[in-house]
């Protein structure tokens, strides 16, 4: 499992870790059931703390994502849901802020704003349909 | 069970006190970050750390235990690197390993002083001022090592070393935690490092800790904001924040937020836009150091 980590950036290791994990699990990446690498495994391919590693996993755990049994290691959940409504708006939230942040800067309107982002949607959709 | 426990601790040279009422916690397992500009004291805390130098009052303990009245066995659970190695320049490096591992009975590991010496490249028969300055250093690192310590000090190690060989000496470190109930308590300029494997930080500035916490908790902490398009003046002051600065209708802030709180309720307050950006370490750093001289 290969993670693209910059312990630099001002967000925590173990959050850059999560996100990247999360969405593997929540985008089918990593299918349910799957055995996971070992904390140790894990903290020696990524080159982090293992206390990092087991962070990460205890948040995955609380949020239902993956399993712990116990002797054998930590596997994807059985029955993974899918992000809910709060979930998606909470991982896009800095993003949208972001973007109404510069609109304002720069003196676009929201209309406009709606309109551009409307027209990238339908962008996405041409090239997923080619 | 906490590694290391200092409470209260007061020590100067004489002079004015160099660490004033310091408190300070390593719990077992962890990787902790010293950090501090220079002569803010780090190496006397650690000197004591290593029982080399006796508290003035206050009170420091290494397992339980004062490490200026600890004898031989409780001092062979302790491996310290120091800032400055004093060893004759002619001495043979296997020589060195000779003298060394007896004083550590069976808690000498030869075969991993052997791989890592092998891992970094050098060869135990060269003399000591035959090794550039950075190899002096890892040597240093192996024979703090090589007797498996239970909490191991390290005074700036990685000083002198290169990118790619302190990568090998930071994946050492981790190594050493993966075992499990070991303990590492270094000091660094180089604060990358400290984000790279380090689990609790503390930042000693004016003789005592500004800021302890986990180094995950200490990032959520902060906040840097940039305030604009004021209706009126921007304020001259927000409550807490640190290194405020305006020009004309901005304002730039670090700021301390709790868990869970946005801040946005800063724009609501001062009816405002809002920017913020989470800090590097290097930037905390400097902003938390910055207030106390």
């Amino acid at each position: 499992m290969l993670f693209h980590l910059n312990p630099s950036n001002g967000v925590p290791l173990y959050r850059q870790m999560l996100n990247q994990m999360r969405e593997r699990i929540l985008g089918g990446g990593l299918p349910a059931g799957e055995k996971l690498p070992s904390v140790r495994d894990l903290s020696i391919t990524a080159g982090v703390n293992p206390l990092t590693v087991a962070k990460v996993y205890q948040f995955l755990e609380r949020e239902g994502l993956v399993e712990t049994r116990r002797g054998t290691g930590t596997f994807v959940a059985s029955a993974v849901r899918t992000f809910t409504a709060a979930e998606r708006r909470e991982q896009l939230d800095p993003l949208i802020r972001q973007v109404v942040a510069e609109a304002t800067h720069l003196g676009v309107g929201a209309k406009q704003t709606l309109q551009w982002v409307e027209e990238e949607f339908s962008k996405n959709q041409k090239r997923k349909n080619l | 069970m906490n590694a290391i426990e200092i409470k209260t601790m007061n020590r100067g040279y004489g002079g004015p006190p160099v660490i004033e009422n310091l408190s300070l916690t390593v719990p077992v397992g962890h990787i902790y970050g010293f950090l501090g500009r220079n002569g803010s004291g780090k190496t006397t805390v650690i000197k004591t750390l290593a029982g080399l130098l006796k508290v003035e009052s206050g009170s420091v303990d290494v397992f339980g235990r004062d490490p200026w009245l600890a004898g031989a066995l409780e001092k062979q659970r302790i491996g310290y690197l120091s800032e400055s190695q004093t060893l004759p320049p002619m001495i043979r490096l296997r020589s060195i390993i000779r003298f060394s591992a007896p004083l550590y009975g069976d808690r000498w590991d030869t075969d991993l002083c052997q791989s890592l010496l092998a891992k970094f490249g050098i060869d135990p028969n060269r003399r000591l001022s035959q090794l550039s300055l950075g190899q002096q250093r890892l040597f240093g690192f192996v024979m703090a090592v090589a007797p498996r310590p239970d909490l191991l000090i390290l005074d700036e190690p990685a000083a002198n070393l290169d990118v790619a060989v302190r990568r090998e000496f930071l994946e050492e470190i981790l190594e050493l935690i993966r075992i499990g109930g070991k303990t590492v308590f270094f000091s660094t300029h180089v604060l990358t490092d400290v984000e790279r494997v380090a689990d609790s930080v503390g930042i000693l500035a004016g003789g005592s800790l500004v800021a302890e916490a986990a180094l995950d908790d200490l990032k959520d902490q902060y906040r840097r904001v940039r305030l604009y398009d004021f209706a009126g003046p921007p304020p001259h002051e927000i409550p807490g924040a640190l290194s405020l600065r305006t020009s004309g209708r901005e304002l730039s802030a670090v700021v301390r937020i709790d868990s869970c709180q946005a801040t946005t309720h800063l724009a609501e307050q001062y009816s405002c836009q809002i920017e913020e950006s989470q800090l590097p370490l290097e930037d905390l750093f400097i902003e938390l150091t910055r207030t106390k001289k």
